[in-house]
């Protein structure tokens, strides 16, 4: 297909490579290190510089491509990232995990091709029209469900959570009525009230007031209720099923200053280097905190420390506003894309691209529990990079091809 | 369209609130507590510290020490703290004696380890250390440190050693809790059981600021202790180990184990020549590794379990024992005449006694040692049958005995032969040859003492090991290991332990130089022809009778003779050793 120079979102395309390069100026920070008046770089920074012209020899191709093949592509490529998700169970650890295949130069993380086809997947099913409600709940949950549980068993919590994250905007975007939402969400507020009774209660009234605001039925609300009730019993048991190693991974996931030798020490040190950058920051390459060896991951998921230590909050607040105008301007924009599919799919793409950045540099300051997830555009990582770009460029294209065909 | 509009509105705005916690938090962190945090970073308040689990020792059958810790005191480097590099040098090339090419390539290896410290050598002598100390408020980037280092208490070939982690491990342990300065087994039972003697460091974060305020960061679990690595009690006996160590002929290569009968436990295991396990602990000098590698004699080789050699005629008794299995020979049966050789087509095969030993039978056959007699029995006998009945006596197979890169030995078959020699050599001479442990076929000393321990423990053949025992904080667990039986009846088991008695205790047996009068000793000579030098190997291997079956042992000496005269002695001098001290053997 021919591109039209004129219709694509330059200024978007200027975001996003500042990003790329604030990425590489922080790897190369993080990956320095100083003995005596000498300085020593590891090379990551090269390699990602090298990552970046790839993706954007694809994100070019990709434009190439006629949305065609890439609709009939989508099916066998999400097929193939369940085999390799599958594959990867069986090859050997890699940090602890099954989660990477290794290719010598290349590590590639399957979740990260499962998450781009589930999304393709789940909008192009989704966007099929006169769908009954079933029809969208019967096609979204399998699809999403089952990369999951695959991703659950490397183990890999808190990717698997960026799927539901997905499949919910997704959802939510589709024609599905909102209550349905909410009536997904609700299992999940049990289980976490039922701890506390009195929570408990509070939230299923919040719900069924809610329920009933639009207009169920009291046979489907009552139902509801029962559900909710029997959840809010059978967690406890479930709970004492699990082996305390198993208890232990999902509490260290919620509160990781549990573990104050593993994940603890590491956010706890992220926040001494954040807030130790006060205002301007160290200056470039004089960060201290990086070098401490606490942080094995801080060219990949505590890239952000780096920034924040050695640019301050300037930079730190630099970071946010191209993040949040990249993702803004691309959000606008979502409006106009009337083929349902590329709509769809365009959320699925700015809720994990936001939940990503958010998760991560929420972790970085010391916000939010979860760990495990890196930096969009700026973190380490080649298989990483490639995905997010790709799944920018695909937004870009969608929007191209509407301005064409307008 | 509206409720499209609204849907993609409920986006923008959560993505405007998300981007407004981040930055409101970010706010808080780095400007409103901006300097608390600043102050904690520069003091570095807090901060990891491990505490170091204690490797398990190892102890002989009466808890008598083979492998123990000791105090070193240790040199570790700062490559951040480093402030005139050269002069660092120099330093460390005269006091420690370190070259520069070993400096510059440690300084390398380890330019991205800034910020923990470097083990630069271990076991520095006091008087050293005190000389030295002075000196260091000029260097600040080196530190002693007092740790324990591994001691062992005499050379052997079952203990293994440790050493420092080379970077290729340390690539691949690293999550498993080792770092750059780790030692870990290399070889032997240090290697075979380094998961329960390392144990599991321990961790302490220290969070106090400088007024002495803890910083709250964590709730809890601040001190996390070390679990010590489990104590090792093993089957071998000290006294039997020192007093083969003494008999041990001068000069000569070879091995010689002992095994206990019943559990199949290891009491005394020795391989000539020996190197001093403890040299590998410390940074070993390329000179002395050179001349461990370079040495023709291979002290660093364990005959026991990697020397693979022709067995002779100990391996006899297999072929009786399958003559018997297959019924082409019974108690009285007779085979060929021997009149010092045999002619099997148009070659003369000789026995090792050249005026002849007549038509014998089974038991005379073995007591003398009468090659013939094998190679007749060996002309009825299929090749592949031999190779098969060999392995299920468990030679040419791994023990599984707990040490490190034991090796199997080799048995050819038909297709071996056809594969190197061609589709029609032929394979009767070959098969003559192997009859009376000759030939291809290679074993290993361990296994030829597991075989005769099988012999005397009723035909139960049991998995040869050292380790009895393992003691940690908890308790103390037993290990458990495999048996088999050897596939012979047992009347035909009783014949083959007869002819091992005659062989020893009768007049004119090959192996009565072992003979002595309590307990009872059966055994089996041999003398097997190698290409390693003119002189055979010297083999006798058996056990010894009291009450009932004892132990069970082999000697092996390279290039050193006949076995009837070098090794048979031998084994009379560990066995009345044994029996003068009765180590507590059930």
């Amino acid at each position: 297909m021919k591109i039209r120079f004129r219709k694509i979102d330059w200024a978007l395309i200027a975001i996003l490579f500042l990003l790329l390069i604030s990425g590489v100026v922080a790897i190369y920070s993080a990956s320095t290190t100083r003995i005596g008046q000498e300085l020593v770089t590891e090379n990551y920074y090269l390699k990602q510089f090298i990552w970046i012209i790839i993706s954007l020899v694809l994100l070019v191709f990709l434009f190439q491509i006629p949305s065609a093949i890439i609709d009939f592509l989508i099916v066998p490529v999400y097929l193939f990232s369940l085999l390799l998700l599958l594959a990867v169970l069986f090859l050997p650890e890699v940090k602890g995990a099954h989660r990477w295949i290794q290719l010598g130069f290349l590590n590639i993380q399957p979740s990260e091709i499962a998450k781009i086809a589930t999304i393709l997947l789940l909008a192009k099913l989704l966007a099929k029209p006169h769908l009954t409600e079933k029809q969208i709940l019967f096609r979204s949950f399998p699809v999403t469900l089952i990369p999951v549980i695959l991703i659950l068993m490397e183990p890999d919590l808190s990717t698997s959570l960026v799927f539901f994250v997905i499949m919910f905007a997704i959802l939510a975007a589709s024609d599905l009525p909102n209550f349905y939402l909410l009536l997904m969400f609700s299992p999940l507020i049990s289980m976490i009230t039922s701890f506390n009774l009195v929570l408990f209660l509070i939230c299923l009234l919040l719900i069924i007031i809610l329920l009933y605001k639009s207009r169920l039925s009291t046979i489907t609300i009552s139902f509801v209720a029962v559900i909710n009730v029997f959840i809010f019993i059978i967690t406890p048991v479930l709970w004492g099923q699990l082996r305390p190693y198993q208890q232990n991974r999902i509490l260290t996931f919620i509160d990781p200053l549990r573990d104050p030798f593993g994940a603890g020490y590491q956010i706890i040190q992220s926040k001494i280097a954040i807030g130790s950058g006060r205002v301007l920051g160290k200056g470039f390459l004089a960060g201290t905190q990086k070098n401490l060896k606490f942080l094995p991951e801080h060219h990949t998921d505590f890239i952000f420390s780096v920034l924040g230590e050695e640019f301050g909050f300037l930079g730190c607040l630099i970071i946010l506003i191209l993040f949040f105008l990249l993702l803004y301007r691309l959000s606008r924009c979502v409006n106009k894309l009337k083929v349902s599919e590329n709509r769809f799919a365009a959320v699925g793409i700015l809720s994990y691209l936001s939940f990503q950045i958010f998760v991560n540099i929420g972790m970085n300051a010391g916000i939010v529990p979860a760990t495990g997830i890196p930096l969009p555009f700026i973190s380490y990582g080649g298989s990483n990079l490639i995905i997010n770009v790709l799944a920018i460029g695909l937004i870009l294209k969608a929007l191209h091809e509407r301005s064409i065909f307008e | 369209m509206t409720d499209q509009s609204s849907k993609s509105n409920i986006l923008i705005y959560t993505i405007i609130s998300l981007f407004l916690i981040l930055a409101v938090s970010l706010f808080n962190l780095q400007i409103i507590q901006g300097e608390n945090y600043q102050q904690i970073a520069e003091k570095n308040f807090v901060r990891m510290k491990k505490i170091p689990s204690i490797r398990g020792e190892i102890y002989d059958r009466n808890y008598r020490p083979i492998a123990i810790n000791r105090p070193s005191f240790n040199l570790y480097l700062s490559l951040s703290k480093v402030r005139d590099r050269d002069e660092l040098f120099n330093f460390l090339m005269t006091r420690f004696g370190f070259s520069h090419f070993a400096l510059e390539d440690l300084f390398y290896q380890n330019r991205f380890r800034l910020y923990q410290e470097i083990l630069l050598a271990t076991d520095i002598e006091y008087q050293d250390m005190i000389g030295v100390s002075e000196l260091l408020s000029h260097f600040p980037s080196l530190s002693f440190k007092t740790e324990s280092i591994r001691q062992y208490l005499y050379p052997n070939h079952f203990t293994g050693h440790v050493g420092l982690i080379n970077e290729n491990e340390y690539q691949q342990l690293q999550n498993q809790g080792y770092n750059i300065n780790s030692f870990l087994g290399k070889t032997g039972l240090e290697k075979y059981y380094e998961d329960r003697l390392r144990g599991k460091n321990g961790y302490e974060i220290i969070q106090v600021d400088a007024t002495g305020r803890n910083l709250d960061f964590f709730r809890h679990n601040l001190h996390q202790s070390p679990r010590h690595g489990c104590d090792l009690i093993l089957s071998i006996d000290n006294d039997l180990q020192y007093h083969i160590e003494d008999i041990f002929p001068h000069q000569t290569n070879g091995a010689i184990v002992v095994m206990e009968v019943k559990t199949g436990g290891i009491l005394a295991y020795v391989s000539r020549p020996e190197f001093d396990q403890n040299i590998f602990v410390n940074k070993i000098s390329p000179e002395v590794w050179d001349d461990l590698l370079q040495d023709p004699d291979k002290p660093m080789l364990d005959r026991i379990i990697h020397g693979t050699y022709p067995p002779g005629s100990v391996y006899k008794t297999v072929i009786a024992s399958l003559g018997l299995e297959k019924e082409l020979i019974d108690k009285n049966t007779r085979l060929a005449e021997c009149t010092g050789g045999l002619h099997v087509g148009n070659r003369f095969f000789k026995c090792w006694y050249d005026k002849g030993h007549g038509r014998l039978s089974l038991l005379d056959a073995v007591k003398y040692s009468c090659d013939v007699y094998f190679y007749d029995l060996s002309l009825k006998l299929s090749l592949d049958d031999m190779q098969i009945y060999t392995e299920n006596n468990f030679l040419t197979v791994k023990t599984g005995v707990d040490l490190i890169g034991e090796r199997k030995g080799f048995f050819p078959t038909q297709a071996w032969y056809g594969e190197n020699y061609g589709q029609y050599t032929g394979i009767i001479g070959p098969k003559v040859n192997l009859s009376i442990g000759q030939g291809e076929l290679l074993v290993t000393p361990l296994q030829i003492c597991a075989y005769f321990n099988a012999l005397a423990n009723e035909g139960r053949w049991v998995q040869p090991h050292f380790l009895v025992k393992q003691i940690d904080q908890s308790g103390s667990y037993f290990n458990e290991y495999d048996e088999g039986q050897l596939p012979l009846t047992r009347e035909h088991l009783e014949l083959i332990q007869t002819a091992l008695f005659k062989a020893v205790n009768e007049s004119y047996g090959t192996g009565v130089a072992a003979s002595i009068s309590y307990p009872k000793i059966y055994g089996k000579t041999g003398s097997a022809e190698n290409h390693m030098g003119e002189l055979t190997h010297a083999w006798f291997a058996g056990y010894a009778v009291g009450e009932h079956p004892e132990i069970s042992f082999v000697v092996f000496l390279e290039n050193a003779g006949h076995g009837g005269s070098m090794a048979a002695p031998l084994a009379a001098q560990i066995v009345r050793f044994y029996a003068q001290n009765r180590l507590d053997v059930k």
